[in-house]
């Protein structure tokens, strides 16, 4: 009777749970469906490595990912970014698609997984991600857009890829005179019926997501037009080609050799590039998720899941991976808060892959490329820059940032990021508001390294002016060991006192007294001044 | 802007860039059609050398030089119309990279000054002779670069990295690292034509694939083949003002003349750039190889080889420009210090050769006086 029973209170539970299984594997389907392209166009045309690496990225990275991270939103799954850097790493070492340069792009993701671990291990450095200001990242993934649109011209005019990395504004340059002048028309006729079809059905709400496949489709079918009435011989449009062979896992090994070691150690900036790339996008992405859903999930655990994942991948034959805004937004507008929805996605994947292999060989790559580069057009996105239009200081560090990406490389950009989220953190606290007024030298704000300097310049020229200086240091929140020794050298001069009119009552209202009874708190603080003092050290 | 009028004019406005640019594209590629059409209007240099070499269309082709050289006839497959086309154009490149004798700019040689900066270089300038040097009998020079010879040896192993370096790439180096500009696409007509011909020359001279030529490279100078060890920037300075600088000029900075290039640059913006992987290597040991063998014109081999390395040191201390790859602030920091420089040492060079009208001179121009009289920089220039 027992086994009767629960079986049948399962079913009970089936039934009740099924509706929303159900919409949980649509999602899965929907997202399995935008990640595909994306999948195979990162690791086709921006890492230079073959289609599978991006597809397992997206299988099992997100797998990983959801298994390790408790948000019921975050989809990890192949960056464009991320990518990018694996592109430009590598591209002055080895030609791309050969085994050498798997190698390096599989030992590079290791290297940048790694990293990420040491950021999760070591707290004080995870924390300074949360350091990395908003205008910070918007400006370096515009810039990152900018880039991809640039650097997907040459494929999207059927040109071949100039392996050397030069200065990005050049090649872009170069590139779009290049594809004007001597690029393969019907290439260039593949790729604008691809973007036209994106940008159209991207107008309609209820389509938008769906675009980018309608495009691919609009953009397969023309290429298939023109070889079936020109030949492949005269058209020569460049296809994904293959992918049957792909299975369930391709068990790979990063290159380690000695013989790779001068390349390995030079890839080194790359791998730091693509860790705190990975970082960055993931952090911010779970900050922004967790202001539009509502809840709260530490993005410290987001570094863990990113971490793991990426230690692992790379023995799978994948790219790294990293949150995707866009996916995770998208799983959001969805409607449903569940992680059975993105794990579906990754089966989902696997099952499309599985048995549409022969149809996936045919896109060609000006249909890619055109994806890449309306994708790289929708990381500029104005609404979100807006706002940082409206505070100098922001303003500054947003265009900073977004032309860092384009007059150096993708590392000097992240350095440049990082210092200037820092340095912008910094900023208002180095700057406290001091007054003088009669013999009063009134600090507002914080006493410590960064401030001393400003500090110590208004007092000078204060001490030359007045006689028996008076600091008064009511409003002074917080004094680092240096603006102890300062306050030391200080208190050592005669002609200095040293005064905080915060009594216990103040601190706890949090209001002012009228200028009365500062007068009568200042008269009877004159009377026992040197326990004051005392007290204050 | 995110009303339904407002997307609308965005996406048509998008539609209607994409468009512009559509047909921008089949303009430029019907011109670029008829250019590679048309007959091409050779350099005299040019049309004197394909004339001796018998370049015509045919179904086969004979060199004639091979015939006088051998006594035997060697027939080869001939070339199309559109072959001696490109053969043509790409003789164009190599002997006026800047097209100073075009007739309408940008039309025989196809656009390849786009990719170079300066107004200096040709790659004539390396590749001496058009690309293939020889004497007075007919006899090819050693390590004069010949692209004859590089050609049946197109598919290099680059020596630093292992990877194998296809001629188009080769020639890719050229632009960034000599040519001090930017990379063609590999596609580019440009390079296609620069390897026609390169691969004619190997035809006429009757070089045979994957074997190694002396004109090829140069015979590298290493400090074990010098008697006096290590190079002297002193010795190096006085040994330019002997031999080279009736050419170069005095500081190196190349002369023009009626908007011709008589000598090329070896300093300041126009030179080459000092980018180059192999830059230490190049400047010891490649750099005096081809001075021995090439320079000064017309008296090649007068130098020794001590001689050769001292020059190689001393003018590739000469300020150059930064590439590419040495990202942009560093190429605009070079080029700033290349256009404030030499006014800076003209004026010190001539304030040292004589002073009383040097100071007489600038007396005209009190801004030149202030800076000819610092005796800081007299020193320097004394060095």
């Amino acid at each position: 009777m027992r086994p009767f029973a629960l079986a049948l209170k399962d079913k009970a539970v089936v039934a009740q749970h099924w509706p929303q299984l159900q919409g949980n594997l649509v999602v899965g389907l929907t997202l399995a469906l935008v990640t595909l392209p994306q999948a195979v166009a990162f690791s086709v045309t921006l890492a230079g490595v073959p289609p599978h690496f991006g597809i397992y990225a997206a299988i099992w990275g997100v797998l990983f990912c959801t298994l390790l991270n408790p948000s019921r939103v975050f989809h990890g799954g192949p960056n464009t970014a991320m990518s990018a850097t694996i592109g430009i790493t590598l591209l002055p070492l080895a030609p791309p698609f050969g085994a050498e340069y798997m190698g390096y792009a599989l030992t590079l993701g290791l290297m940048a997984g790694l990293i990420q671990l040491a950021f999760y291990l070591v707290r004080p450095l995870g924390r300074m991600l949360d350091l990395i200001s908003e205008p910070v990242i918007n400006g370096m993934i515009c810039g990152i857009g900018l880039f991809l649109i640039f650097k997907s011209l040459t494929t999207f005019g059927g040109l071949p890829l100039n392996t050397e990395v030069e200065w990005p504004l050049w090649i872009a340059w170069q590139s779009l005179l290049a594809v004007l002048e001597i690029g393969n028309m019907h290439a260039i006729q593949v790729g604008m019926i691809t973007l036209i079809t994106c940008v159209i059905v991207q107008q309609f709400a209820r389509l938008r997501n769906w675009a980018i496949l309608f495009g691919i489709a609009a953009g397969t079918l023309y290429s298939e037009y023109l070889t079936a009435t020109l030949g492949l011989d005269n058209t020569l449009i460049e296809q994904i080609g293959n992918l049957s062979s792909i299975g369930f896992v391709s068990p790979s090994l990063p290159l380690f050799s000695q013989e790779a070691m001068p390349d390995v150690i030079a890839i080194v900036p790359g791998a730091v590039t693509l860790a705190l790339l990975g970082l960055f996008q993931t952090v911010a992405a779970m900050r922004r998720m967790n202001r539009k859903v509502g809840g709260y999930t530490d993005s410290r655990k987001a570094i863990f899941s990113d971490a793991v994942s990426n230690c692992l991948l790379p023995f799978l034959s994948s790219l790294p991976t990293c949150a995707s805004f866009n996916r995770m937004w998208l799983v959001h507008r969805l409607g449903i808060h569940s992680r059975i929805a993105i794990a579906s996605s990754a089966l989902w994947l696997l099952l499309l892959v599985l048995f549409l292999a022969q149809l996936i060989a045919i896109i060609p790559m000006p249909t890619m490329a055109a994806i890449i580069m309306l994708l790289g057009a929708n990381m500029i996105n104005w609404e979100d820059i807006k706002p940082h239009f409206k505070d100098r200081r922001e303003t500054v560090v947003f265009m900073a940032s977004f032309l860092s990406v384009l007059l150096l490389d993708l590392f000097g950009a992240v350095i440049v990021g990082s210092v200037l989220a820092i340095a912008y953190s910094k900023w208002a606290q180095a700057h406290p508001n001091i007054s003088l007024r009669g013999n009063v030298l009134k600090l507002r704000g914080n006493l410590y390294y960064g401030s001393l300097p400003v500090v110590e310049s208004t007092f000078h020229s204060a001490v030359a002016r007045t006689r028996d200086l008076t600091i008064d240091f009511s409003d002074c929140y917080y004094i680092d060991q240096e603006g102890v020794r300062w306050l030391a050298a200080t208190r050592a001069r005669h002609d200095v006192t040293f005064t905080d009119r915060r009594s216990g009552e103040d601190r706890r209202h949090g209001e002012r007294r009228t200028e009365g009874d500062r007068k009568r708190m200042a008269g009877r603080r004159r009377e026992r001044p040197d326990r004051r003092k005392r007290s204050e050290f | 802007m995110s009303t339904p009028t407002g997307k609308l004019t965005r996406v048509i406005l998008l539609l209607l860039v994409m468009g512009g640019l559509y047909v921008l594209a089949t303009h430029k590629h019907k011109q670029r059609e008829e250019l590679r059409q048309s007959t091409v209007a050779l350099t005299p240099g040019c049309e004197a050398k394909l004339a001796r070499y018998g370049l015509a269309a045919g179904e086969h082709y004979q060199s004639p030089y091979v015939l006088a050289k051998a006594g035997a006839p060697v027939k080869v497959r001939g070339y199309s119309e559109a072959d001696v086309r490109a053969i043509q154009r790409g003789c164009n490149i190599i002997d006026d990279t800047q097209g100073h004798f075009a007739r309408v700019a940008g039309a025989e040689r196809w656009n390849s000054k786009r990719f170079i900066r300066g107004s200096h270089t040709s790659c004539d300038h390396c590749h001496q002779g058009i690309g293939d040097k020889q004497d007075a009998s007919g006899n090819r020079l050693k390590g004069s670069l010949s692209l004859g010879a590089s050609w049946v040896m197109a598919d290099m192993y680059d020596r630093f990295t292992g990877l194998l370096l296809p001629y188009e790439l080769r020639q890719m180096q050229c632009y960034i690292n000599s040519s001090n500009g930017y990379k063609p696409n590999i596609a580019d007509d440009l390079v296609r034509d620069v390897t026609a011909y390169s691969r004619f020359l190997s035809a006429a001279l009757d070089l045979k694939i994957g074997n190694h030529y002396d004109e090829q490279g140069v015979d590298e100078i290493a400090a074990s083949a010098t008697i006096k060890q290590g190079d002297d920037y002193v010795r190096g300075e006085a040994l330019y003002k002997e031999k080279c600088q009736v050419c170069h000029g005095r500081q190196a900075f190349g002369v023009v003349a009626e908007g011709r290039v008589v000598a090329p640059a070896l300093a300041g913006p126009n030179a080459w750039n000092m980018q180059s992987r192999n830059y230490f290597y190049y400047v010891s040991t490649i750099l005096p190889g081809f001075i021995c063998r090439n320079m000064p014109l017309g008296q090649e081999n007068t130098l020794d080889n001590q001689q050769c390395r001292d020059i190689a040191f001393y003018i590739s201390n000469l300020p150059r420009p930064a590439g590419d790859r040495q990202g942009p602030l560093i190429a605009l920091r070079n080029q700033l210090l290349m256009t404030v420089l030499p006014p800076l040492m003209q004026l010190t060079e001539s304030a040292e050769k004589s002073p009383q009208p040097g100071q007489q001179a600038a007396g005209a121009q009190p801004g030149q006086q202030a800076a000819g009289a610092q005796p800081g920089q007299q020193a320097a220039g004394a060095r």
